[in-house]
């Protein structure tokens, strides 16, 4: 019997429906007996058109079309649009408005972080860390429902300030909250750095090196974890980052335990800097006066997103409505990383390798379908509204 | 380096195939490149070590420009590549923008082609991670990407009808015999 040449390929394909993933992606991966020889993937199941949406809906319109880009780092999006906006209009935010917005950033860095841990724990068979993370998660959801009224897409962010204060009852909510957090994260940091079996996961697996994370564009807490010191908070301040400076936190391991440390190290530092904020927050208003016309022009924005460099271009024809707004997430960056990453590693190890990068689909992919029972139509947004007032009516 | 030294260092390295340039604000730099030189632009800015590639965009613009016979001559070396396709209606330009980041400051290389020829060169062989965006510029605006490792959809539904360019402005939504078969 003739055995097969080498150069046959196993294909496996994976996805977009797939029990280890939440989310909808396609990977292809190539193998020769349990090792990874290639890896592809395919997105745009979760497209939206959110990028054309929005050149068809107005200036305010858009930030709650923005904000709903994904469901985690909702105010982030929101965050790096206002302040892209109001840089174009030449608006001067409040110092407390400011303050406030950095705020909701930190706490939704703390429960992206706390729910990735999670999630990267259920990836590796771990799923008591995944309870006892998700249950403290809870905490800080707690704490941005009492500030907003929601538990995600708070709606904080106004064009020329934010729409919440925080009084002195939700500054104790808030300062109790962070110290049971700080607490339960030198646990988890204790458990993901000695714990046998688990760290059997994580070591020396899906190992990036700084030269590879330069190479493939890595961004965010997966490129920190092999070295790089790229951070927005740090490189290019916005918001109130220039009054409450953040440290960079990065690790020289470049494998998934690095990537766990760097993440669960950045949430101390979120601890501090949410402690800071609400002791030191300015008085002042919450909103400054807006022109009635946004005028033509472009405009950069860049915000450090839960995962990374959150990139908006932003160009104005002075019209109600934007010309374009070119969104690039991070982890749209992030998957050249992980389709590299994989190869030479087992099967098995892929779950934890794409949960690594913390990818969140409905950030890359960005068409309005809804699927009632027995039919499915799209949907016009004056029958969409039309639907939501009579749903909560 | 910070942010002016960084500007000024990215100034020298693009001086050769800059047509022009210009700050909007501080820490920006626009650099107008024609599609031809746009590799050569690339590779002089990552050899001399600046930054990385934060987004390739491209921006949409109907009947803005006339053509140069800069076009023309661009328009005859592409299409030794490819057959190119004709839009319809009137000729407008599709502007691609290339961001680079080095801290806070952002190194912009803009170029233009035209509808009737709308060809650039892949960078990919400099910056192998802008297959994505470039896989992108492909579906949303009907760029053709020159020499691109992968030319596959990643974004668009397979059964998406081909010439069909959702971020270009004359697209207004699918009509119903080309809308993709819907699931019952």
């Amino acid at each position: 019997m003739d055995l097969l040449p080498n150069q046959n390929k196993f294909i496996i394909p994976i996805g977009p429906q797939h029990p280890a993933l939440k989310e909808p992606g396609h990977f292809e991966f190539t193998v020769d007996g349990e090792v990874v020889t290639g890896a592809s993937v395919r997105l745009g199941y979760v497209h939206r058109g959110i990028e054309k949406g929005v050149e068809q809906r107005n200036w305010i319109q858009d930030i709650y079309l923005l904000e709903r880009i994904c469901g985690i780092c909702s105010h982030t999006h929101s965050t790096v649009y206002v302040l892209g906006v109001e840089k174009l209009a030449g608006i001067t935010v409040p110092p407390r408005a400011q303050a406030i917005r950095t705020l909701f950033l930190e706490l939704e860095r703390v429960h992206s972080h706390l729910l990735w841990l999670g999630v990267a724990a259920h990836e590796g068979g771990f799923d008591t860390l995944f309870m006892y993370s998700w249950r403290d998660r809870e905490t800080v959801m707690d704490i941005l429902e009492s500030l907003s009224g929601n538990r995600v897409n708070y709606s904080a962010n106004s064009l020329g300030g934010v729409k919440f204060d925080v009084d002195d009852e939700r500054a104790d909510q808030i300062r109790r909250g962070i110290d049971f957090l700080e607490e339960r994260s030198h646990h988890y940091l204790k458990v993901v750095t000695t714990d046998e079996t688990f760290l059997g996961r994580t070591r020396k697996i899906g190992l990036m090196t700084l030269q590879q994370s330069m190479e493939l564009d890595a961004t965010g807490p997966t490129a920190r974890a092999s070295g790089l010191e790229r951070d927005i908070r740090v490189d290019a301040p916005y918001a109130a980052y220039p009054d409450f400076p953040v440290r960079m936190i990065t690790a020289q391991n470049g494998d998934l335990e690095g990537r766990f440390i760097v993440r669960i190290n950045e949430l101390f530092e979120s601890y501090r800097l949410i402690r800071e904020i609400v002791d030191h927050l300015p008085p002042g208003e919450l909103m400054a006066k807006v022109p009635r016309r946004i005028p033509a022009g472009e405009v950069f924005s860049r915000v450090e997103a839960p995962r990374g460099e959150l990139f908006y271009y932003i160009k104005s024809n002075g019209s109600d409505k934007p010309e374009r707004i070119k969104i690039r997430t991070p982890s749209l960056c992030n998957w050249a990383s992980v389709v590299n990453l994989a190869v030479g590693y087992n099967l098995a190890d892929m779950p934890m390798i794409l949960a690594g990068m913390d990818p969140c689909f409905s950030c890359n992919d960005r068409s309005v379908s809804i699927r009632r029972a027995g039919d499915t139509q799209t949907w016009s947004w004056e029958q969409l509204r039309q639907y939501g007032i009579e749903y909560y009516r | 380096m910070d942010t002016p030294e960084a500007l000024s260092r990215a100034e020298e390295l693009l001086k050769p195939f800059a047509q022009t340039s210009s700050r909007p604000t501080p820490e920006r730099l626009d650099v107008m490149v024609l599609p031809s030189a746009l590799v050569a632009t690339v590779r002089a800015l990552i050899s001399g070590g600046w930054g990385y590639l934060i987004a390739i965009t491209g921006v949409d613009r109907p009947g803005e420009l006339a053509p140069t016979p800069e076009d023309k001559q661009w328009a005859r070396l592409a299409r030794d590549e490819e057959e190119v396709s004709a839009s319809k209606g009137p000729e407008g330009s599709i502007e691609i923008l290339y961001h680079f980041g080095h801290k806070a400051a952002v190194v912009t290389l803009r170029t233009s082609v035209r509808y009737s020829f709308p060809v650039i060169n892949s960078i990919c062989d400099v910056i192998p991670s802008a297959t994505l965006y470039e896989r992108e510029l492909i579906e949303m605006f009907g760029v053709k990407v020159v020499g691109t490792p992968s030319k596959e959809r990643l974004l668009l539904p397979d059964d998406w009808p081909a010439g069909v360019f959702p971020l270009r402005k004359t697209f207004k939504g699918l009509e119903e015999s080309e809308a993709p078969v819907k699931e019952g």
